[in-house]
């Protein structure tokens, strides 16, 4: 294993030194290992690491990017194939077939990743880099990105850390649009939740969606052919500088206020108009390499920098890679060989070409499209060559700085850590006596975590690419129609409520599977995919790892028991990312936070759903049945504040069934409107389905309570005894759901597809032209909103806390 | 027989974004065109009978949006491409370069007489996005020409610097009188001077295009490629092509027609034929 080295090599000497001095090494060489990681490196390689690899393995050992306290507990749970996946999780992107048009089959690529401890450092770059780093991982699979969402979490605006969270919010919102906006791609989602437990930590979560044709996939990997001749690495992009080295680590630690300078230079800076010309240029790189018949690989640079790339990139080939870290084109000189391996500067990807390729290619980065005019010291170089042996070998300055096997470096560790449950939540939701419901929905409309997210989305391009047919506000999901004279449209959503997470961890991974199914289904759409990112605190708290295995868990029985449409296989989770450590300096988790995005396939885009009621005098059917339980739930968190008692537990064979019944209606075209039941139940739907309606023809609602229930009581037009209690958790139950709005000539044909469906409904009540939202037979007195009324909380409920 | 179709070249600076969807646009409305390197060959400029600069963040909006790319050379030409009257658009960012070219309004050709300025929102910063309802103020222009004065359209905008503004007294006044004010935000009847969200920028008397003295250059805010085909519309729009969006619900051929923003391209295409090759587009 002794390769020849040059003396002037560093060395971090590990091998017959003791624990305490070893620690003390690792730690003035920034280093994130355990003695025993560090040893275990020496071991690997039978010799003391250079300080290179020491970097190298210390990067791609970190949880962030060997997922080692996670890997078993995703493989487990996670249902991951299917007959339309195309690459599951494991590369950069999932890809799943969308549709055949034209003989060319159209998939989606689709990743989902954080950058919490950046953002919450440095929120515009730390969240610019977060769409920068998502739309690279879809890039690199040789798709065109077609939207981004964005699901974010911060802490309590009002409370004691309020300014700084506002600060944060102002922040991370403008460097998503200032980077997104550049890039040209449009926002379709997301959402934003705020409490007290991401004051110190706050989530910033993306989403990037990508269109390809399937056989113009492109691989991170070495191709096959490269064992038969000479392959180039091509590194292109921004010059490499120090800006996010140490950053993978950075992630996979908790922040520390004493450390927050160093946290600083661990973010990386964004470059959306490099990037917009790099995704230009790439193209027609791309096309080179398709017209030539020339199989490459192709890579984005993320977490690990080169270093991670490159062996990734042999290591999936079974080969290995001979870089001269010399013939980087960098942005400063000086810089030490393990900060350009390791450093995290964004804006690059590495290429694999046929060597008869490479001048071509570097033509066409620099000088067709100018890269090194236009952007300042970018361009593109080659930097080293694939070689037979699977070995990863860096040289830099004329000496050899790391020789070591890919396998060894991509492989990394593992780790089972301890689980205990947390004592479980009993008891039920009580609300006090004597409320008034019409108080009660004005107060959960202007609620922050219910009020509308325009302030926020409006900031964000929705129509760039022209393919955009349902924006942010309309309805529950972002619909595109990607291929431009085809009719398939996408439909695209995320979820994950948080306060279902802190009650009950199971409920809250498969909640937010159930309620992004349903955000698609209730645009007219069918689930093909998921992905999910699952935000935790310290994986080594015995607890916390516990609520990460159980939201895990829950994740996988929704996607297994709710289904795909037509086959009723499971929906297959085709990309993901883990987060730990989100807590604060004080030890305390945020609320465990598993967020899951779903994508939907509308076989016809025209017969997609929106949530604005359309006309007066037509029928309002409520689908699932109410639940007493109020656990978690906006009334109790708004009303009481505590929450923490028993949530309604997802029933997949319900949820299942009504997926089904609504786009069957869709598709049938019966329906003139569509929402989901969520945060707020029925009223709050109501209210937004008021609310969603043309400013110059308002359409309102009037709707009967007790009908809520369905009871042959109430369906009979008996009065039955009503409570206070009962009425408000019928208005208020979040149990998913849907409500349609159906004109009177499709009512017949949708009542028969609701009896054979198996689908739980009640018809209660009817849209009304020009008139507010109604509620009669209510304890307390029938009531009426009118839409100023409704408007007002709703608009400005959530906006002090986003400025 | 040969036909004649006007040949567009939507220009590709470095950083703009939106050439793709433009380009489909231009075609949904019978014309040719083409994405055109801003680095050449400028020599085949002249093959084209119009020109678009679309939207994006040219050169990352270094020193002010649109500053950089109105010094390019490609510039210089569309310059004397429009010197013989041949069209020019500039949407959003390209609106912004034709003012920093002095292109527009072009009293003094070459000369910089306004500027796109940041947007001015109670309560709000930075980039804004939103449709818009917009009052047709000149019927001659190459983007209106199929429409007629005092019509009122909906098409979308989105932008952090999107205010006319001018330190030239007077010049507004010129412009109106002029005919050079080319579209203006206006209320859903299309009452004028309408406050913020319905001008969506604070811009000086609620200018979203300015054209020069002939009409055939047209820096204009909103973007007609978003708006080009009625599926692009909003079901909940208020207005006319609200109406139409939900009308046409379910239907796939009705949701292809053109949208509001089709006319802004049909204008263009009228404008080629009637005033390059004379009415009826013959060759």
């Amino acid at each position: 294993m002794s390769a020849v080295r040059a003396p002037s090599v560093s060395v971090l000497g590990v091998l017959g030194v003791n624990d305490d001095e070893l620690l003390r090494r690792l730690a003035n060489a920034g280093l994130n290992f355990t003695v025993d990681e560090a040893r275990h490196v020496a071991e690997l390689l039978g010799r003391d690491p250079t300080v290179v690899e020491a970097n190298i393995f210390n990067t791609m050992w970190s949880e962030h990017c060997s997922y080692k306290s996670s890997r078993e507990v995703l493989g487990k749970y996670l249902p991951t194939e299917g007959t339309g996946v195309v690459l599951g999780p494991g590369e950069d992107a999932g890809i799943v077939r969308l549709a055949t048009v034209g003989g060319r089959s159209y998939c989606i690529a689709i990743a989902h990743e954080s950058h919490n401890h950046p953002s919450q450092v440095v929120p515009n770059e730390g969240a610019a880099t977060g769409i920068g780093g998502i739309v690279r991982d879809v890039y690199c699979m040789g798709a065109d990105v077609v939207g981004v969402l964005d699901p974010l979490r911060f802490g309590d605006p009002m409370g004691e850390n309020g300014e700084r969270t506002r600060e944060i919010v102002h922040g991370v919102v403008e460097g998503i649009w200032q980077y997104a906006n550049a890039l040209g791609v449009p926002n379709l989602g997301g959402d934003v939740y705020f409490d007290s437990s991401f004051d110190e930590n706050c989530l910033v979560n993306v989403v990037a969606l990508g269109l390809v044709v399937e056989d113009e996939i492109v691989r991170s990997r070495i191709p096959v052919e490269a064992r038969d001749s000479d392959y180039d690495l091509i590194l292109v992009g921004k010059p490499t500088d120090p800006s996010g080295f140490g950053g993978a680590t950075f992630a996979s630690r908790v922040l520390d206020e004493e450390r927050a300078l160093d946290d600083k230079y661990a973010v990386q800076v964004p470059d959306p108009f490099l990037k917009r010309m790099l995704v230009v240029a790439t193209r027609e790189v791309l096309k080179l390499a398709r017209d030539s018949g020339a199989a490459i690989g192709f890579k984005d640079l993320g977490a690990g920098g080169i270093a991670c790339a490159t062996s990734e990139l042999g290591d999936a080939a079974s080969l290995g890679v001979r870089i001269d870290l010399s013939r980087v084109i960098v942005a400063e000189s000086g810089l030490a060989a393990e900060v350009i391996a390791c450093s995290e500067t964004q804006e690059r990807y590495c290429l694999v070409v046929p060597r008869e390729l490479s001048s071509e290619v570097l033509r066409i980065y620099n000088e067709v499209f100018e890269l090194p005019e236009i952007c300042h010291g970018s361009g593109a170089s080659v930097i080293g060559e694939v070689i037979q042996e699977a070995r990863f070998v860096l040289e830099y300055g004329g000496a050899t700085v790391c020789d070591a096997s890919t396998e060894q470096i991509t492989t990394g560790v593992c780790y089972m850590r301890e689980s205990r449950p947390r004592e479980a939540v009993s008891g039920e939701s009580v609300l006090p006596e004597g409320l008034d419901p019409r108080a009660v929905l004005l107060d959960v409309l202007g609620s922050v975590n219910v009020a509308s997210r325009e302030h926020v989305y409006r900031h964000y391009e929705c129509e760039v690419q022209g393919c955009t047919v349902v924006r942010p506000g309309e309805a529950d999901a972002g619909v595109i129609a990607p291929i431009p004279g085809a009719a398939v449209g996408v439909a695209v959503a995320c979820d994950g409520n948080p306060f279902y997470g802190a009650v009950d961890s199971y409920q809250g991974g498969a909640i937010a599977v159930a309620e992004s199914v349903r955000n698609i289904a209730a645009v007219g759409a069918h689930p093909i995919a998921l992905t999910d990112c699952l935000n935790f605190g310290n994986p080594e708290v015995p607890e916390v790892f516990h609520d990460f295995v159980e939201a895990v868990r829950g994740i996988g029985d929704a996607a297994r028991g709710i289904g795909l449409k037509d086959s009723g296989a499971p929906i297959p989770v085709v990309s993901g990312n883990v987060s730990f450590y989100n807590q604060s300096s004080g030890g305390s988790a945020i609320l465990p936070s598993p967020i899951v995005c779903c994508v939907g396939r509308l076989v016809d885009v025209s017969c997609h759903l929106t949530m604005g009621f359309k006309s007066g005098g037509h029928s309002i059917y409520l689908l699932g049945k109410r639940s007493t339980r109020l656990g978690a739930s906006a009334v109790l968190r708004t009303v009481v504040g505590d929450a923490m008692t028993p949530v309604q537990e997802v029933d997949f064979e319900d949820e299942r069934r009504m997926m089904v019944a609504v786009t069957d209606i869709a598709e049938s075209g019966l329906a003139a409107s569509c929402h989901d039941i969520s945060d707020g139940g029925v009223a709050v739907a109501l209210a937004e389905m008021v609310l969603a309606s043309p400013e110059d023809a308002r359409v309102g609602a009037l709707v009967s309570v007790p009908r809520l229930d369905g009871t042959a009581a109430a369906l009979a037009g008996v009065t039955v005894p009503s409570g206070c209690d009962r009425d408000l958790k019928l208005m208020f139950s979040e149990a998913g759901g849907y409500l349609l709005e159906v004109g009177p000539r499709d009512e017949e044909r949708l009542l028969e597809i609701l009896e054979g469906s198996g689908v739980w409904y009640s018809r209660i009540g009817t849209t009304v032209a020009g008139v507010g939202l109604s509620f009669t037979e209510v304890a307390g007195g029938d009531f009426t909103l009118s839409v100023e009324e409704l408007a007002r909380p709703w608009t400005d409920g959530a906006t002090e806390a986003m400025r | 027989m040969t036909e004649s179709r006007a040949k567009i070249a939507v220009i590709r600076f470095p950083g703009v974004n939106c050439e793709d969807e433009t380009r489909r646009a231009v075609e949904s409305q019978g014309m040719e065109c083409d994405i055109f390197m801003w680095n050449g060959p400028h020599e085949r400029l002249a093959e084209y009978d119009g020109y678009i600069l679309p939207g994006g963040f040219t050169y990352q909006d270094r020193v002010r949006a649109g500053a950089i790319a109105a010094k390019d050379r490609v510039v210089d030409c569309l310059f004397d491409e429009a010197q013989v009257g041949k069209p020019v658009i500039g949407i959003c960012n390209g609106a912004q370069i034709l003012l920093e070219s002095g292109m527009v309004p072009g009293i003094t050709p070459g000369k910089v007489e306004m500027g796109l300025a940041r947007n001015i929102m109670p309560d709000r910063d930075g980039y804004y996005t939103r449709w818009t309802h917009l009052r047709i103020e000149s019927d001659s222009s190459c983007v209106t020409c199929v429409m007629s004065k005092g019509d009122v359209t909906s098409i979308p905008t989105a932008h952090a610097e999107g205010r006319f503004v001018t330190n030239t007294g007077g010049l507004i006044d010129r412009l109106f009188e002029n005919g050079q004010v080319v579209m203006t935000y206006a209320g859903l009847k299309g009452e004028a001077e309408p406050a913020f969200p319905l001008n969506p920028n604070g811009s000086t008397r609620g200018i979203a295009a300015v054209s020069n003295p002939y009409g055939n250059v047209v820096a204009m805010m909103p973007h007609p490629e978003r708006a080009a085909r009625l599926v692009q519309v909003p079901e909940s729009l208020p207005g006319r092509w609200g109406a139409a969006r939900r009308d046409a619900a379910g239907s796939r051929l009705v949701l292809t027609e053109p949208g509001p923003g089709g006319e802004i391209f049909k204008s263009l295409g009228t404008f080629i034929a009637e005033r390059l090759h004379g009415s009826g587009g013959e060759a």
